[in-house]
C-alpha cells in the first residue's frame, strides 16, 4: 500500500515536471521559429544603448551611473517582452487549449522557465553592449554575472504573474504592465543597482552579501506568491 | 425565474448590517479621543532640542500615518484575500475602500514628512524632497496603491474579472511590501532613526512624547476604522440603488 503511494506520487511529479517541460518547449519552438520576441528585445537593447551613447558622448560616467543606465535598460526591455507570454495565447485562442491539458501551475512553471531564459539572454547581451560599447570595467567579473542572473531570476519572478494579469485586463494595453511593474520591482533595483557597483569595483562576495541575501528573498519571495496566486489569475 | 435572480443580485450587495447605536458610540469616541490628542500634543511641554525645536511634535501626526496606512493595507490585503476564496462581492468593496483611506493617509504621510524635512533635515539647503530611502520606498508604496486603482479602472465593465485580477495584484503586493518598508531602509544610508547607523526610535525619544505618541498611533487607526467602514456603507448603498434602478 505504501509502496503504490509513493509511486503514484512520484508518477504525479513526473507527469507535473513533463507537463511544465512540454509548455516551455512549446513557447521555445514557437519563439525560435518566428524569433519575434528575442530579436524585438536585442534591437530594443542596442538602439537604447546607442542612444546612451549619443547623449553621453565620450565623457567620462561614473560606476553609479553606469549600473543604473544599465538596469534600467533591462528593466524596459523586461517590460517589453515579458508581458508577451501570456497576451499572446489570448491572441491566438489557445488559453483553453492550455487550460484544458495542463494544470495552471504547470503553465506557471513553464511561462516562467521560458521568461528566465529570454531576460538571462536579454541581460548578458545588454552588460555585453555596454562592456563593449561604454568601456565597461569589471572588477569582479563572477559577482556580477551572479548578480545578473539573480536579478534575471527576481524579473522573471514578479514579471509572469503580472504578464497573465495584463492578458486578462487586455483593455490596458502595454502601458498598463509598466505601471504595475515598476513600483513592485523598486527593491529589485534598488540592490541589483548596488552590487553591480560592487562588482564593477572589484569586491570580493562576501562584501555584497546583503544585496546578494535581498536578491534571492525577493526572487523566492515572487515567484512563490505567484505560485499561490497563479491558479486565480488563470482559471476563470 | 427573473424576481429570483433579482433578489440574490440584491442579497449580494446588501449594506453591511450596523447597529447605528455602537457606530455612534465608536465615531463620537474616537473624535474625542483625537481632539484630546491634538490638544496634548500642541499644549504639553516638550524637550527643546537644537534644530528639531517645536518640530518634534510633528512625530504625532507623520508617524500615525504610517501606522493608518498600515493597517489599511493589511485589512485590504485581508479582504482581497477573503474575496479570492469566497467570490463575495462585498469582499471586493471592503478591499476597495480600505485601500482608498490608506492611500488618503499614506499621502498626508508624505506631505507631513517633507515639511519636517523641509525645516530640519534640508534647511539649509531648501530643498522639499532629496534622496532618502524610506521616502523614496513610501512613494513607491503609494505607487502601487495608484496602479491598483488604475488596474481597476481598465477592467471597469466586468466586475468579476476586476474584482479578481486586482485582488492577486494587491496581494502580490502585499508579498513585495516588506522589502520596501523594512529590509532596504535598513540597508541604507538615512537620516531616519533606525537606520543604518542611526539610533533606533526607542533610545531617542522622550518618555513625555511617548504619552501623546502612542495615543496618538491607536487614534488614528481609529479614524481610518471609521472612515473604512463609512466607506464600505456608502459603497454597498449605492450598488443596491443601482440594481433596483435597472
Amino acid at each position: 500500500m505504501k509502496s503504490k503511494d509513493a509511486t503514484s506520487f512520484y508518477a504525479r511529479v513526473a507527469d507535473w515536471v513533463a507537463g511544465a517541460w512540454a509548455v516551455f518547449q512549446k513557447d521555445l519552438r514557437l519563439e525560435l521559429r518566428s524569433r519575434y520576441a528575442l530579436s524585438t528585445l536585442l534591437l530594443f537593447v542596442l538602439a537604447v544603448t546607442l542612444v546612451v551613447l549619443f547623449g553621453i558622448g565620450d565623457a567620462p560616467l561614473t560606476s553609479e551611473i553606469e549600473t543604473t543606465l544599465l538596469w534600467v535598460v533591462v528593466l524596459f526591455a523586461a517590460a517589453l517582452g515579458l508581458g508577451r507570454a501570456f497576451v499572446y495565447e489570448e491572441e491566438q485562442g489557445t488559453v483553453l487549449l492550455l487550460r484544458l491539458h495542463t494544470r495552471p501551475s504547470m503553465v506557471y512553471a513553464g511561462k516562467l522557465l521560458f521568461n528566465v531564459l529570454l531576460i538571462g539572454v536579454l541581460t548578458g547581451v545588454t552588460a555585453g553592449a555596454f562592456w563593449l560599447m561604454l568601456g565597461l570595467e569589471v572588477g569582479a567579473p563572477g559577482l556580477l554575472g551572479a548578480v545578473l542572473a539573480l536579478g534575471a531570476l527576481g524579473l522573471a519572478g514578479a514579471t509572469t504573474l503580472l504578464g497573465a494579469l495584463i492578458a486578462r485586463a487586455s483593455a490596458g494595453g502595454g502601458a498598463l504592465l509598466t505601471v504595475l511593474l515598476f513600483p513592485l520591482l523598486t527593491p529589485l533595483l534598488v540592490s541589483v543597482v548596488s552590487a553591480s557597483q560592487k562588482a564593477l569595483a572589484g569586491v570580493a562576495f562576501g562584501a555584497a552579501r546583503e544585496e546578494l541575501l535581498t536578491l534571492v528573498g525577493f526572487a523566492g519571495v515572487t515567484i512563490t506568491a505567484s505560485v499561490l496566486l497563479f491558479d486565480y489569475v488563470w482559471e476563470g | 425565474m427573473a424576481p429570483l435572480a433579482q433578489t440574490e443580485l440584491s442579497e449580494k450587495v446588501r449594506p453591511p448590517q450596523v447597529n447605528l447605536r455602537r457606530y455612534r458610540w465608536v465615531r463620537n469616541g474616537v473624535l474625542a479621543w483625537l481632539t484630546m490628542v491634538l490638544a496634548g500634543a500642541f499644549l504639553l511641554k516638550i524637550p527643546r532640542l537644537r534644530i528639531l525645536e517645536h518640530t518634534a511634535r510633528n512625530l504625532y501626526f507623520h508617524v500615525p500615518m504610517w501606522f493608518a496606512m498600515m493597517a489599511a493595507f493589511a485589512v485590504a490585503g485581508y479582504h482581497a484575500a477573503g474575496f479570492l476564496r469566497s467570490g463575495r462581492r462585498a469582499r471586493d468593496v471592503r478591499a476597495v475602500a480600505a485601500a482608498r483611506v490608506g492611500t488618503l493617509f499614506g499621502l498626508v504621510g508624505i506631505v507631513t514628512g517633507m515639511v519636517w524635512a523641509r525645516f530640519t533635515w534640508y534647511q539649509s539647503s531648501g530643498l522639499w524632497w532629496n534622496f532618502d530611502p524610506k521616502q523614496t520606498m513610501a512613494a513607491a508604496q503609494l505607487l502601487i496603491f495608484g496602479a491598483y486603482f488604475v488596474l481597476r479602472s481598465a477592467l471597469g465593465g466586468q466586475p468579476e474579472k476586476r474584482g479578481r485580477v486586482s485582488a492577486v495584484y494587491l496581494l502580490f503586493a502585499v508579498a513585495v511590501m516588506p522589502f520596501l518598508l523594512y529590509v532596504l531602509p535598513r540597508q541604507m544610508q538615512s537620516l531616519h532613526p533606525g537606520a543604518e547607523g542611526n539610533p533606533a526610535f526607542s533610545e531617542i525619544t522622550h518618555p513625555i512624547m511617548r504619552v501623546i505618541f502612542y495615543p496618538s498611533v491607536a487614534g488614528f487607526i481609529g479614524l481610518f476604522w471609521v472612515l473604512y467602514t463609512q466607506r464600505v456603507r456608502a459603497a454597498a448603498l449605492e450598488m443596491r440603488s443601482v440594481v433596483r434602478g435597472s
